[in-house]
């Protein structure tokens, strides 16, 4: 153990070279070129409602990938992600309407409406721990197959079209901005990271995701029950994807069976984007937060710098190819080698 | 002898069409080192997976401190105070030292914080130093994860993890292997330390001078039968290998 004498390598990290290669710091100065970067081309890029819109669009997907982010950690993949989002917005359309129909007071049919949205979710989580845990399919089979399920069962409700009808009290909670960025559903996501973020990292639930994608084997023989922990965080991601169904269906005061297309793509990419390792047990979940935040805020500065927008995907594609090349690089330094 | 703390009486398992084991017999007593030698597909790894809980027999007795039981998970037989170190697999490299000692048994935070399930990581580190000191094991620091550890000190976390928390009977399948001669010398100094601190240690290995070296008692397992059981010194490692291999 000589070599691991060297300070660089000390286990607490210390010094400036360990402090720079610390995955959050170098996204962050990611974010903070492009930031830099889209600002000087156009300015308005620092403005409110840009930052409002980066928001809105950065929600949905943060809540997708909190999820995704307990997946992944724990050597899993869910794919469903995007299609339980467009069907909880679905679901919760047809509830919202008609509760409205029917008369009920506006606030019980709000909140009924998002306890819709997230029961949804929680059902096809529920569906994909069945298909892992007791069908022993692969999580990547598993979700492929909800995501399909999910997205057919939304073009049925709704035969392909819109869900309107929500009282005028849904477009007000989706878009009154308080300090000109903060509507409420963008406040109970910031809320729902900082719980994510303290759940994660300091509690027993998240050192069990971590142990099972480092090594299910040592879990299981550890006493832990792997199973019931997996289906656990399928739950959870199914009912975050169900939430997010929500947001957007605030956003939008509709619920489109199209919505949460490509969903699972923006959950992935800021996973992978933020540092959470795809073999398991690795990452942690700020990671995931400034992925989201560098993905979602990327689209709208092409969109002000005047990019056309079928670079964009270009753009988001070469961002990920080139964050895991760094977090390569940036491994291999804290290594030593 | 007197009664033993942890003994499997005709024991059979069969998957599919393979016999497994065919009427098994073994024991450990309090404070006795016994080893389990035997070819490849011999039983030792099936027999295992039956002493922690990981399966069940088909049919054969598990017998405890003189009561039968029935282990319907790993979980069960480490509440009973039966701990295994499994081949390769006892740790989570991305975790820290302190919690892999802890893993599954964390410490949580006094009140609140607590029933929410917030980690004490301050108490595990201090306990897991505290602990794999207990049982002869010196690691360079528990904050750090297993991965920056050489092949050696991992296996010693393993070890020591095993040790510290088994109250009655610990199983170690291949603790030596891919291990130097030093390090080697130290986990047979570790099986020492759990014998006489009254522990059974059930002792699995291929690497037949550790076993003669170690063992009170050795269980010789050939085809799914027990072949010989027999003091450790009763054999010679000529005569041992002959049991296993079953060649005259």
């Amino acid at each position: 153990m000589t070599k691991n004498t060297a300070p660089a390598a000390s286990p607490r990290g210390g010094g400036l070279r360990d402090f720079l290669l610390r995955q959050d710091v170098v996204l962050l100065g990611i974010f903070a070129v492009m930031v830099v970067v889209f600002a000087s081309i156009n300015p308005r890029f620092l403005s409110l409602p840009a930052a409002a819109n980066i928001l809105q669009d950065f929600s949905p997907v943060v809540l997708m990938a909190i999820g995704q982010t307990f997946v992944i950690v724990s050597r899993g993949i869910d794919l469903s992600v995007g299609s339980t989002l467009g069907l909880s917005g679905v679901v919760m359309a047809l509830a919202v309407r008609a509760l409205n129909q029917a008369g009920v007071d506006p606030a019980l049919t709000i909140v009924v409406g998002v306890l819709c949205a997230m029961a949804t979710g929680a059902v096809v989580g529920l569906v994909n721990a069945f298909l892992i845990n007791v069908a022993n399919i692969t999580p990547f089979i598993a979700t492929l197959a909800t995501l399909g399920a999910a997205a057919g069962v939304s073009l049925v409700l709704t035969r392909g079209v819109q869900v309107a009808g929500g009282p005028t009290a849904v477009i007000y909670v989706g878009n009154l901005r308080y300090l000109g960025v903060l509507t409420v559903p963008v406040i109970a996501v910031l809320v729902i990271m900082a719980i994510a973020w303290a759940f994660f990292g300091l509690t027993r639930f998240g050192r069990w995701t971590y142990a099972i994608g480092s090594n299910p084997f040592a879990a299981r023989g550890a006493g832990i029950d792997v199973k019931r922990h997996l289906t656990k965080i399928y739950l959870l991601s199914g009912i975050l994807s169900g939430l997010a169904g929500a947001f957007v269906y605030f956003r939008l005061g509709s619920g489109s069976p199209l919505s949460g297309r490509g969903g699972e793509l923006s959950a992935v990419a800021a996973c992978v984007i933020g540092g959470i390792g795809l073999f398991g047990g690795t990452g942690k979940i700020s990671g995931t937060f400034i992925g989201a935040l560098i993905t979602t805020s990327v689209l709208s500065g092409l969109i002000l710098i005047g990019v056309e927008p079928n670079w964009q995907q270009i753009v988001v594609a070469g961002l990920i190819a080139g964050a895991v090349g760094i977090q390569g690089l940036s491994s291999a330094a804290r290594r030593g080698t | 002898m007197t009664e033993p703390l942890y003994a499997v009486r005709d024991i059979r398992k069969s998957y599919g069409s393979v016999v497994a084991l065919n009427g098994v017999d073994f024991s450990v007593g309090a404070g006795e080192v016994v080893g389990l030698v035997g070819d490849n597909g011999a039983g030792k790894s099936t027999l295992v997976r039956i002493l922690s809980g990981v399966n069940p027999p088909d049919s054969g007795e598990i017998i405890l401190e003189g009561k039968p039981r029935h282990w319907r998970s790993p979980h069960d037989a480490l509440e009973a105070g039966v701990e295994t170190l499994y081949q390769d697999a006892g740790i989570a490299p991305d975790l820290t030292v302190a919690a892999n000692v802890f893993l599954g048994r964390e410490v949580l935070r006094k009140g609140l914080l607590g029933r929410l399930g917030f980690l004490d990581e301050k108490a595990m580190r201090d306990k897991a130093r505290q602990e794999l000191t207990r049982v002869g094991i010196t690691v360079p620091s528990a904050g750090r994860p297993v991965s920056k550890l050489s092949g050696g000190q991992r296996q010693a976390v393993a070890i020591g993890r095993a040790v510290a928390w088994a109250n009655k009977v610990i199983l170690l399948d291949e603790p030596t292997n891919h291990l130097g001669a030093q390090q080697s010398i130290e986990v047979l100094n570790v099986i020492r330390q759990a014998k006489a601190n009254g522990l059974g240690v059930v002792f699995i290995s291929h690497t037949l001078p550790h076993v003669l070296e170690v063992t009170d008692r050795v269980t010789v397992l050939r085809l799914g039968e027990v072949v010989a059981d027999r003091p450790t010194s009763d054999f010679s490692p000529d005569t041992l290998l002959k049991a296993i291999t079953g060649l005259a």
